[in-house]
């Protein structure tokens, strides 16, 4: 793992981050994977995707949101309040969910009391629940309100052809993104679920052109490992935002492999790509509301759960561990019809309510991580069980077959042969154990030469 | 849930209770009397909506009307839709689908059943519903995904942008329950050409799945017929809103709950006018006497509550008022915002209020999605709540007009929308002005904080405020 992404993925103002404001260039970040980051590459502008890594305590969010509010955005507001996100030029704040939207007040109303903690370019961008084609007019209009103030405010010009441009150089993220997933999900994949989300987590605070260069020629070097994952239980993690690297390491721990996940911070966002053709700002707004994979959608529900079990049938997990943030209601009630379905499919799941930020839980987590594991290993146990059973019931069909053949061969009666269960499984039928092996009343078990 | 719960369908059991209890003052006082004895849990509420007279017969008549319609839509060839207090019923009537108001029968269940919803609420989350969403709607929710209401058709919403965690009870309930599904969207701002527009075609789009769902085209006449009723009984809640600016207030405390209820159930429906015209004649009439509509005549206090009511058990935080001489001056929840409402034209706020214009079939649908974005909630907390027209805004015009002494905030703790923001509102309050009471309890659900320890606290406030000697 290079140790640069390690950085980028755990540190707030990375070395990429510092370098770009270093050379006079602007920050803005964002709450949400449905803003589209190629308006601020297209305006010179770095997209900084808003995380609440780090926070070591939560006294300045608490103060602001109420108690029954997702720790997730109350720890972004402590990691401002403690002007820690100084870095940022402007911010926009998305109605992801109801926790995250109001972020914006709770912003916004800390900076009267912590000064110089609101960034100057503050802006509440709006996203609608379906997809409809008057909803995509609406939201190709906010996408344009949205250049129109990032064009004023830090009097740079947002083009169609820049937009272009930035579109090309997404997609191109994209697909080596999509080349990560399909070495995730290898039958022996050449890097862990603890690195993938490294890898995609510095994705959302660097350059995009520095960072698909990066990520690059970071596949050819993991094509090239030798050493591989090996047999490890195969997870795939749903539900609520996580940014915690520590999180997936402590799943994986040496028993098991997060292969796939559907999660806001990490691949599910990157996947498909933008249209190149045709009006820039129209093709963004069909992309992003397209995305049907976050709950906020509502209505989707059938869509979702068939791109789990599809995901979970080409990266061939076999657990799937459904977390919430506490009082994120849209994965937590989610979760609870998932975990009904997939159950019902045959796949072990496990569901766990937990709190953002640092594992504080980690000890009541890892207990429930080898429970879980715990009926993977029994289920494969039991798989393996079955499939020697089987292996055992053919070798053993094959050899009553080849003693009862010699036993005509060698013209000696059938009724004197030994042969084990021939009764019970072959009386009656001509052809599988020979004529006439068969003996009425014998038990099926022993008969004498 | 307890085998004696399921024993019975929930709605049937209100439907007869609600039923038994309007015809309860059609005897003599002594039968009366006597007939409450076998109403052990039920008769708190069976006596205090009785105590205030005719309204009070009205709105048993109208609750019992409401369960009867869901009982018997099948027999009579109509589908149901679970829906919203934030979406307006009117055009469900208009078609003919019968509408199953969540938050409503949740609310009627807390102020009739002995457990308030606890068991329909667990039930949910024995069904993978988190324990965290809003109780508003999972109490009654619970009923239905237990088999234990009358069956549904469709499942209609309109708070994803306004409201996530009341969107995602009906999004639940559609996936669970396999039924169809549509979502009225909202932007943050109110009032704007973009909203506008987006409003009128996300409605019409609405009203296409409805007439598919319900196989019933949908009739000019009879959306105007409905609209203008709903528009007529909005001009008398807005006299009772004017009335209710005298001191002392001349509404009786529960008056405020019948107000909204009989709004979000029968909005548009001859069941409704009855009730807002028996309420009507009791304001006014004592209105003209300069009588308060406190029980002990002697308003003390006056309270705005900013967001909704606490509905435990029997009425209890409308009687402790009573009790307490505090005038009960509304919610968030009883504002229709309709352009005859005292507070749109005294604020000067046009621009706020819906217009209803009847010309044709596009007016109309204009219009009722112009009523329905000034629901409660759609209307002032779909922005930022410091965004204009909306909740700050609102609630400092409305305590001031009404002139508040103290402003209540009291929801759920599955409000993720309000106590995202509730504590900026409380300082910008104070700050205003007002001393403003958070309540820590849940309005649908007394297991999170007891009844008797939310009053405790609501006194102390009071006390600690120095509000009342």
């Amino acid at each position: 793992m290079s140790t640069d992404w390690m950085e980028a993925a755990v540190l707030l103002e990375n070395r990429f981050v510092t370098e770009w404001k270093g050379a006079g260039k602007k920050v803005v970040g964002y709450t949400c994977s449905y803003l589209p980051d190629e308006v601020f590459h297209a305006a010179g502008i770095l997209p900084y995707r808003l995380r609440g890594y780090g926070a070591e305590e939560c006294s300045i969010g608490d103060t602001y949101f109420g108690p029954f509010i997702c720790s997730l955005p109350k720890c972004m507001l402590q990691l401002a309040g403690e002007g820690r996100l100084r870095f940022l030029d402007g911010a926009i704040i998305t109605p992801g969910c109801d926790s995250m939207r109001r972020l914006d007040e709770c912003w916004r109303k800390a900076g009267e009391d912590y000064a110089g903690i609101v960034p100057p370019f503050f802006f509440h961008f709006a996203v609608p629940h379906k997809l409809a084609d008057y909803t995509l007019r609406w939201f190709a209009g906010e996408i344009r309100r949205l250049i129109a103030a990032v064009e004023e405010h830090f009097h740079v010009a947002v083009s169609d052809a820049r937009l272009a441009q930035a579109i090309g150089v997404y997609n191109r993220g994209r697909a080596l993104m999509r080349e990560l997933d399909g070495l995730r999900t290898m039958p022996d994949p050449p890097l862990t679920g603890t690195e993938a989300l490294a890898v995609i987590l510095a994705g959302t605070a660097m350059a995009r052109d520095v960072y698909n260069a990066e990520l690059a020629s970071w596949i050819e070097e993991a094509r090239r490992r030798t050493a591989r994952c090996g047999n490890r239980m195969r997870v795939m993690l749903v539900g609520s935002a996580n940014d915690d690297v520590e999180l997936v390491r402590l799943i994986e721990g040496d028993r098991a492999l997060v292969v796939a996940d559907n999660l806001c911070f990490s691949s599910r966002f990157h996947l498909d790509p933008v249209s190149e053709e045709g009006d820039p700002v129209e093709a963004l707004a069909q992309a992003y509301l397209r995305k049907n994979e976050c709950p906020r959608m509502y209505g989707q529900y059938d869509a979702r759960l068939a791109l789990l079990r599809e995901k979970i049938a080409s990266a061939r997990v076999e657990g799937v561990i459904l977390q919430n943030i506490r009082f994120c209601d849209l994965h937590g009630a989610e979760n609870g019809l998932f975990e009904r379905h997939l159950e019902a499919d045959g796949i072990t799941c496990m569901r766990v309510e937990r709190e953002y930020g640092p594992l504080v839980e980690k000890g009541r987590l890892r207990i429930r991580v080898d429970a879980f594991l715990e009926r993977i290993a029994r289920k494969r146990g039991a798989t393996a069980r079955e499939a020697t059973a089987r292996e055992a019931t053919a070798r053993e069909a094959t050899a009553r077959e080849a003693t009862a053949r010699e036993a005509i061969t060698r013209g000696v009666g059938a009724r004197e042969a030994t042969v084990p269960g021939v009764a019970a499984e072959g009386a009656g039928t001509p052809g599988t154990t020979g004529q006439g092996v068969a003996a009425p009343g014998a038990g099926g078990r022993r008969v004498r030469t | 849930m307890r085998q004696a719960t399921r024993e019975y369908k929930f709605d049937w059991m209100l439907w007869a209770s609600f039923a038994t209890a309007a015809r309860l003052r059609d005897g003599s006082e002594k039968e009366y009397r006597t007939a409450l004895r076998y109403l052990p849990y039920f008769r708190g509420i069976v006596d205090a909506l009785l105590q205030v007279g005719a309204p009070g017969r009205e709105f048993l008549a109208l609750c019992a009307a409401y369960f009867e319609n869901l009982l018997t839509a099948r027999e009579k060839g109509r589908k149901t839709a679970i829906t919203t207090f934030c979406f307006s019923p009117t055009i469900l009537y208009a078609l003919d689908i019968v509408p199953v108001c969540l938050e409503l029968l949740s609310g009627i269940m807390c102020l009739a059943y002995r457990r308030g919803t606890g068991e329909f609420l667990d039930y949910c989350n024995a069904l993978g519903f988190t324990e965290t969403s809003c109780s508003s709607q999972r109490g009654a929710l619970g009923g239905f995904l237990a088999g234990l209401g009358s069956e549904i058709d469709m499942v209609v919403t309109d708070t994803p942008g306004v409201c996530d965690t009341n969107a995602n009870a009906f999004a639940f309930a559609s996936a669970y329950l396999k039924k169809p599904f549509f979502q009225l969207d909202y932007p943050p701002v109110l009032v704007d050409a973009r909203t506008d527009a987006y409003q009128r075609e996300d409605y019409r789009a609405l009203v296409r799945f409805l007439e598919e769902q319900s196989g019933t085209r949908l009739d000019p006449d009879r959306l105007r017929e409905v609209l203008v009723a709903a528009q007529a009984q909005d001009e008398m809640i807005a006299e009772l809103e004017e009335l209710a600016r005298l001191v002392p207030n001349p509404l009786p405390s529960c008056f405020n709950f019948m107000i909204y209820a009989g709004r979000f159930l029968f909005a548009g429906m001859p069941e409704c006018t009855r009730l807002l015209e028996s309420m009507l004649a009791v304001v006014r009439a004592n209105a003209a006497r300069g009588a308060s509509g406190l029980t002990s005549g002697d308003e003390r206090l006056r309270a705005f509550f900013c967001y909704i009511d606490h509905f435990t058990q029997n009425m209890r935080l409308w009687l402790m008022l009573d009790e307490l001489g505090i005038g009960y001056v509304g919610n968030i929840l009883g504002r229709p915002w309709g352009p005859a409402a005292p507070y749109v034209r005294a604020l000067g706020k046009e621009e706020a209020a819906y217009t209803i214009a009847t010309t044709d079939l596009d007016a109309l649908l204009d219009g009722v999605a112009s009523l329905n974005s000034r629901m409660p909630m759609v209307k002032s907390i779909r922005g930022p709540y410091d965004a204009p027209n909306m909740w700050l805004e609102d609630t400092l015009a409305l305590a001031k007009m009404y002139a508040a002494d103290f402003i209540v905030y009291n929801g759920t703790p599955g409000c993720r929308n309000t106590w995202g923001m509730v504590k900026l509102l409380a300082r910008d309050t104070e700050k205003a002005g007002f001393p403003t009471h958070i309540m820590y309890g849940d309005a649908f659900d007394d297991r999170v904080q007891s009844w008797e320890s939310t009053r405790e606290r609501f006194e102390e406030f009071l006390a600690v405020r120095r509000l009342l000697p």
